[in-house]
């Protein structure tokens, strides 16, 4: 039986009978909608609610919770499970533009909508910072805010003599802006009680989370609540942990005896969950004559908000991407008055790449060298910081292979010096891509039928990135199985802990769980690991229904306790460096780019990335994730950026109009390749992360490339028509 | 210096100048508001089924269609008709059911993912060919995406790639899978009219 190579839920989608949080309809449904406030800080003094309340089908308008009964949810990065500690409605502060001020519940989503535009407040209304260098912004050094050993500075050696005596030296500073994940679907879903359980139906990346955080807040025992998310449509960071709106709607529904269906419109989307937050980054590189790379200061500014401090990780990837001697990294938080930013696809190496990648290009053109050459003379033995081996590290492969599929030796350096007959100017450019492999921990259920079907349940949530898929193929490929017969229930807290699926650690997390699952369930069925199953006959064999084993796995290194913090619903990975070895995938990107010569509209025709994630454990999906990466890098260089209101704080362009994310149009060809070597020393099934180093290093070879076009370097993104006039 | 100030409790980009009203779309102000008593009878074929209710004149078609009807394939990614994943067909054309007032469809045929394949389950072999080529990840836009990909093969607009490109950008896929529902499009186009796509 050979493992199923289409996406196993593909049928699913194509007919609209995947069901996603907000998809669950029920006779006495009530709908609610959020009033939010309309200055940037400050206080309300006054929320006037009559005139909602007088229209006809609302049931409740409710403005304060008491603290009491509505507590914070505590800070994912700080030991909690909220996007941001700061639970809006129970105080009368107002700390961001778009905060609730007022949640409305109605029979009808007509009667909520009418009634929450009726509603008016009073505010005092305070001064606003919310760009980097606006007066009143608070720089704060990092490793003294948050005295953690992950978050302190990496320096190795001396970096600033080594620049300082550096043959050839660069030095730019990038601008990187606010953007947003707008994932097709909007956060919400159906919150309400079975008896005294709390049922929520609602995409999310970690549905242990709304769990934990719910019982932190409305201080109830997490096993009387229960997450269901079996298809997120899209989390990129934004659903990777509790939400604002859940805790009030869970109060309401239970004041009113019924279950209320939220679905948060889209301009809110934008003002009530995280965001890629800005930021500044300085890159100095120096190198010899010959092109080595001697030293490397990388100091980054990055946006939090005044209430958390959102952790900035920007040179875990640029102090390992070269084999460079002398590195110094600086990380510095700029509180902001925002909501808190967070994660978004390649949260910080996305803009971490465009930087470096594009101070390493223009090393090579300094001293005219092939910037793939350059960047394979510089490859790295060991990792530079812990000088620990790598688990596996073929940079150096996807670069060649690259280059290869590419075409790259047809490449004239001269920037300017290709062209299209009607006078495009044509650019290729190159850029290198790092993620850290984390794992988290896992638990995995599975259970053999005698009439030969497998069911798993499993950490893991599917946002279409394909973790289904993945599991199915590995169980079916083990117990010679038809995918048809194997069911996988992830998202759901009734099955396993449901830790956070992010950081590229999702596949790689379910897969060594159900692998270790599996052998168990080997053992018991007294099969070799090796040998053929027969699961029908070996199940029957036992004289019981079923067979039934439970497995728990860790990453290295990882205490088995830990298992106990991801019960919690509390974020528990490890990675990227374990006891022995440090583990990163890595990517090589080749752009094409064309500006038109008459609306200097920058094209991108074609793509080529070769990627380093171990083993791929699902080739379909896994072409499309990467592919999906290669469109954000895209919307990231050429497209992407939340403009900011510095009068009345928020986001001006909160539309998905206005917002402009990648269309069919834009996207041209995107070649893939996979370097398909099992990183065995990571996990027995020899995966690493895929989703997010996808992106990681595209906008530097778009941005190489229309160097290489126009002659001129670009230092901010997104890049626009008026940048290449 | 703190001043007290009265604000409409709205959309947080509904500045004060008014200027960005426009973006909002369904945000009317309190004056303009419709009374809640108003009910129009309203009768229509969805998915070949006849429906008759009666229904307020600000539900969209989208909300009839996921919250009356429990057809929830058809999607909301924006209610702005920004993204495409409530294209429906309207007499086999495509619209965003979002903007189209679900009074609006009296007397008309609406067609929506949950119809495209045959009553015994079989698929259209656009579906078909969005499962082979992977033409989506999450999901989410897919229905959308599949009516639009139906429309657009339909009105004649699946001659080459670059036309089938411009004619499927009213369908954002944040996963971007963008590749794959373009081949879909295309190979399903060629089936149907072998000279289509050669040059």
């Amino acid at each position: 039986m050979s493992a199923p190579t289409q996406r196993v839920d593909a049928r699913l989608k194509v007919t609209g009978a995947a069901r996603y949080g907000a998809d669950l309809t029920s006779p006495n449904l009530a709908h609610a909608v959020f009033a939010v406030s309309t200055i940037g800080k400050g206080r309300v003094v006054n929320v006037e609610t009559a005139a909602a309340e007088a229209v006809p089908g609302v049931l409740m308008v409710l403005t304060r919770f008491d603290a009491s009964d509505l507590g914070s949810p505590g800070f994912l990065m700080g030991h909690g499970y909220g996007f941001q500690s700061l639970q809006p409605l129970v105080d009368d502060r107002i700390a961001y533009r778009g905060q609730p001020i007022a949640l409305v519940v109605a029979d009808t989503l007509i009667a909520a909508t009418e009634a929450a535009n009726l509603i008016r407040a009073d505010y005092e209304i305070e001064p606003i910072a919310v760009a980097l260098d606006a007066e009143g912004a608070e720089t704060l050094s990092q490793q003294e805010a948050i005295p953690l050993p992950f978050l302190a500075d990496i320096v190795v050696g001396d970096a600033g003599a080594a620049f300082d005596a550096s043959p050839v030296r660069i030095e730019a500073t990038f601008d990187l802006p606010q953007q947003h994940q707008v994932p097709m679907e909007l956060i919400g879903g159906v919150v309400g009680w079975r008896g005294d359980t709390l049922v929520v139906h609602e995409g999310t990346q970690n549905a242990g989370a709304l769990r934990g955080g719910l019982a932190r807040q409305l201080g109830l025992d997490p096993a009387k609540i229960e997450i269901i998310s079996p298809y997120t449509g899209g989390g990129f960071g934004q659903k990777n942990s509790l939400q604002p709106h859940v805790g009030p709607l869970a109060l309401a529904s239970r004041r009113l005896g019924r279950p209320i269906k939220f679905v948060m419109p889209r301009t809110q989307t934008f003002h009530q969950a995280s965001f890629r937050p800005a930021s500044r980054q300085l890159v100095r590189l120096g190198a010899d004559e010959t092109g080595r790379l001697l030293a490397a200061v990388h100091e980054v500014d990055q946006q939090t908000s005044r209430h958390d401090l959102f952790p900035a990780l920007y040179t875990e990837i640029t102090s390992r991407l070269y084999g460079i001697g002398q590195f110094r990294g600086r990380h510095r938080l700029v509180r902001t008055d925002v909501q808190t930013p967070g994660f978004m696809r390649a949260p910080w190496e996305q803009a971490a790449a465009f930087a470096f990648e594009s101070v390493v290009d223009e090393i090579a053109y300094a001293l005219g060298q092939d910037p793939v050459a350059l960047r394979l003379a510089n490859d790295a033995d060991v990792d530079p910081v812990t000088g620990q081996p790598f688990s596996s590290r073929h940079l150096a492969e996807c670069l060649r292979r690259g280059a290869d599929m590419f075409g790259w030796a047809g490449r004239t350096h001269e920037p300017g010096s290709m062209r299209g007959a009607d006078g495009t100017q044509i650019g290729w450019g190159v850029a290198s891509g790092a993620y850290p492999a984390s794992i988290a921990p896992a638990v995995a259920r599975l259970s053999a039928a005698a009439d030969g079907k497998v069911t798993v349940g499993v950490d893991g949530h599917e946002m279409g990135q394909g973790i289904r898929t993945a599991i199915v193929r590995l169980i079916s490929e083990d117990l010679s199985v038809a995918a048809e017969d194997v069911i996988v229930y992830v998202g759901d807290t009734r099955v396993a802990p449901q830790h956070l699926t992010a950081g590229s650690w999702g596949t790689a997390t379910a897969l060594q769980a159900v692998h270790a699952a599996l052998r168990d369930l080997r053992k018991r069925l007294n099969v070799a690991d090796s040998d053929p199953v027969d699961v029908e006959a070996l199940v029957a064999a036992t004289g019981q229904a079923t067979v039934d084993v439970e497995a728990t796995t860790v990453a290295p290194g990882q205490p088995p306790e830990i298992i106990e913090q991801s019960r919690a619903g509390l974020v528990s990975f490890a990675g990227p460096v374990y006891p022995g070895f440090t583990a990163f995938s890595f990517i090589a990107h080749f752009a094409e780019v064309r500006i038109e010569p008459t609306t200097r509209r920058i094209r991108v025709p074609r793509v080529v990335s070769v990627v380093d994630c171990g083993r791929v454990a699902s080739p379909v999906t896994a072409v499309s994730q990467v592919r999906g990466g290669v469109v954000w890098g895209i919307g990231g260089a050429l497209r992407e950026r939340s403009e900011v209101d510095p009068r009345y704080g928020g986001f001006a362009n909160a539309t998905m109009e206005e917002y402009p994310i990648p269309v069919n149009a834009d996207i041209g060809e995107v070649e893939v390749g996979f370097v398909d070597e099992p990183d065995l020393l990571l996990n027995p099934v020899g995966v690493k992360g895929l989703g997010e180093v996808s992106m990681v290093g595209v906008a530097a070879a778009i941005a190489n490339a229309v160097f290489h076009a126009t002659g001129r370097r670009h230092r901010r993104l997104p890049i626009r028509i008026e940048d290449v006039l | 210096m703190t001043a007290i100030v009265r604000r409409s409790g709205g959309n947080p980009t509904n500045a004060p100048d008014g200027g960005l009203c426009l973006a909002l779309g369904d945000m009317g102000s309190s004056e303009a508001t419709l009374s809640s008593a108003i009910r129009t009878e309203t009768a229509f074929t969805v998915n070949g089924l006849r429906v008759k209710m009666e229904l307020d004149p600000r539900e969209s078609l989208l909300d009839v269609l996921r919250e009356r009807l429990g057809l929830t394939g058809t999607k909301k990614g924006c209610d702005h008709g920004q993204c495409g994943a409530c294209t429906v067909h309207l007499d086999g054309r495509r619209i965003v059911s979002c903007l189209t007032p679900a009074v609006q469809v009296n007397g008309q045929a609406v067609t929506t993912i949950e119809g495209v394949a045959a009553p015994d389950g079989t698929l259209h072999p656009l579906q078909e060919a969005f499962i082979d080529n992977d033409a989506l990840q999450c999901g989410y836009c897919t229905p959308g995406q599949v009516m639009s990909g139906l429309a657009c093969i339909a009105e004649g607009h699946a001659g080459d790639d670059d036309e089938i490109r411009e004619y499927l950008s009213g369908n954002l896929c944040r996963c971007g899978a963008y590749a794959g529902i373009l081949a879909a499009v295309r190979e399903t186009a060629r089936r149907t009219d072998p000279r289509v796509g050669e040059g």
